[in-house]
């Protein structure tokens, strides 16, 4: 097969693969995520230092292992968020573009959040200049750094709050995917959005992530195992209208 | 001349001026980006010793600002950069180019916020009696934590940098208008880069391999640009061609 002819057939990609690949990376997505919360289980002990700083000592790859994986988590919501750009492109295209720039910010700031987890291997070095600090104010500096983190990634939770939102707006608005996942996906936008104050989020807690969990899994589940209704999707798009495209 | 016509002249750009303005923007942020760590921090910064770099950074504030602005300059290059090449690379695979862009920008977002804890240090030491409450090894040991945090959120931005090489090296890979053991090149680079997934593995292997392999991806990309900037008549054979995943 030419050139030409392999270029044509990717640019013909239906939009039926077109959504089971997003459910694909959507599940990719999921399955790292979990991953790494898997790798960094009891690390961390709230409220105190010196055991946190004893875990991450002892278990130094595996809480690496877990930020690294976390780090690729990130990588796969970028694609994610390309392919639901493009999947929805056809129901409204600047609330599409929209929406990804909402997750992109959400993204750079959940990329930055790993940065504060990485902290300790600094703060609880061997350098012998550390001895300016006693061993315990070292540990609270860990912990004030994680601190840091956690909630770093309540910044970002409250973008990807905003993007579930539009997110289910767009879905309830298209005609080649169920209204209720479009519903699902604005209450879980609901839910992110309660870390606008992190305090009320966390009463809220747990009931505000299954939300967003369960809604983003069956939408997951939705793309992988049925995708969209084709027909309904090349009609949206022909009745776009047609700006320059991006 | 109307707004349509503005547009069209803009659209008109030939491709080979954008490849071209690519490898400038390339060239530029090398430069500008590597500057502040490189230039200032490898000249200033004496590993493991905390008063001497404390000395030193306070000894060279106007070369520390400098690598600040740099560094600045750096991140607004590669959005530059990534722009252009997103646009060169749209007619291979449109959706493809899009994903590499919104890797990328989440990587200049992080690039420019490591000069946050470039500047750290010397905030701390500059910090006078405000500061007092800590001794002045103490605040010394602070500067030189936030020199080490300043390298570890590089290493974030270079996975981002790394995923963008391997997708972009990907494209090159594919495009008929680009020589394509650049793309291969390129893409090899970004799998160096992709190990700061994990920093201690990544540092070990850094010289020589990731480096070596860094200059061969992007050396003979930016000169290639510079020089050659692409084979225009096929760049618009190709996207008159495409349309991938077209709405």
């Amino acid at each position: 097969m030419n050139t030409p002819v392999m270029v044509e057939r990717i640019a013909e990609t239906s939009p039926r693969r077109k959504a089971r690949i997003t459910g694909v990376v959507y599940l990719l997505y999921f399955l790292t995520a979990v991953l790494a919360v898997f790798f960094m289980r009891g690390i961390v002990v709230d409220g105190d230092a010196a055991a946190t700083a004893h875990n991450i000592l002892a278990h130094e790859p595996l809480f690496r292992l877990g930020l690294a994986t976390s780090l690729i988590a990130t990588a796969l919501y970028i694609a994610v968020t390309g392919l639901f750009y493009g999947l929805f492109k056809p129901v409204n295209r600047s609330v599409s573009l929209l929406a990804a720039f909402f997750s992109l910010v959400g993204c750079a700031i959940l990329a930055l959040s790993h940065l504060f987890d990485l902290a300790p291997f600094v703060v609880l070095g061997s350098a012998q200049y550390l001895s300016a600090f006693k061993v315990e104010q070292l540990q609270a500096l860990t912990m004030m750094f994680l601190n840091f983190g956690a909630q770093t990634v309540n910044i970002c939770f409250v973008f990807f709050g905003f993007y579930c939102l539009l997110i289910g707006y767009l879905i309830f608005r298209s005609a080649f995917l169920p209204r209720f996942l479009g519903v699902l996906m604005a209450l879980a936008g609901l839910g992110w959005l309660t870390f606008l104050s992190p305090p009320f989020a966390n009463r809220l807690s747990p009931y505000n992530l299954v939300l967003g969990f369960l809604a983003e899994l069956s939408l997951m589940l939705w793309l992988l195992a049925m995708g969209v209704n084709v027909q309904r999707w090349k009609e949206q798009a022909s009745a776009a209208p047609k700006e320059e495209r991006v | 001349m109307s707004t349509t016509a503005m547009t069209d002249r803009i659209t008109e750009v030939s491709p080979r001026f954008k490849a071209r303005m690519a490898g400038a923007f390339q060239l530029l942020e090398a430069i500008t980006a590597s500057f502040p760590g490189v230039f200032v921090l490898g000249k200033l910064v004496v590993d493991g010793n905390a008063v001497a770099t404390a000395a030193n950074i306070l000894g060279h504030v106007r070369l520390f600002w400098l690598g600040f602005a740099s560094s600045l300059i750096g991140v607004a290059c590669h959005i530059a950069w990534a722009l252009l090449m997103y646009e060169l690379l749209k007619p291979v695979n449109r959706s493809l180019s899009l994903l590499a862009a919104f890797g990328i920008l989440v990587g200049c977002a992080v690039q420019a916020l490591t000069s946050l804890f470039y500047l750290a240090p010397l905030l701390i030491l500059q910090g006078g009696g405000s500061f007092s409450a800590f001794t002045a090894e103490q605040l010394q040991a602070l500067a030189l934590m936030f020199v080490k945090l300043n390298s570890y959120a590089n290493d974030i931005y270079l996975v981002f940098y790394g995923f963008w090489c391997v997708l972009t090296g990907y494209l090159i890979f594919r495009s008929t208008f680009l020589p394509r053991v650049l793309g291969v090149l390129l893409a090899i680079t970004g799998l160096g880069w992709v190990m700061y997934l994990y920093p201690p593995l990544a540092h070990y292997l850094f010289l020589p391999y990731i480096a070596v392999a860094s200059a061969l991806g992007e050396i003979p990309l930016e000169s290639w640009l510079i020089m050659m900037g692409v084979n225009a008549q096929r760049w618009k054979e190709q996207a008159s061609t495409a349309g991938d995943w077209r709405s």
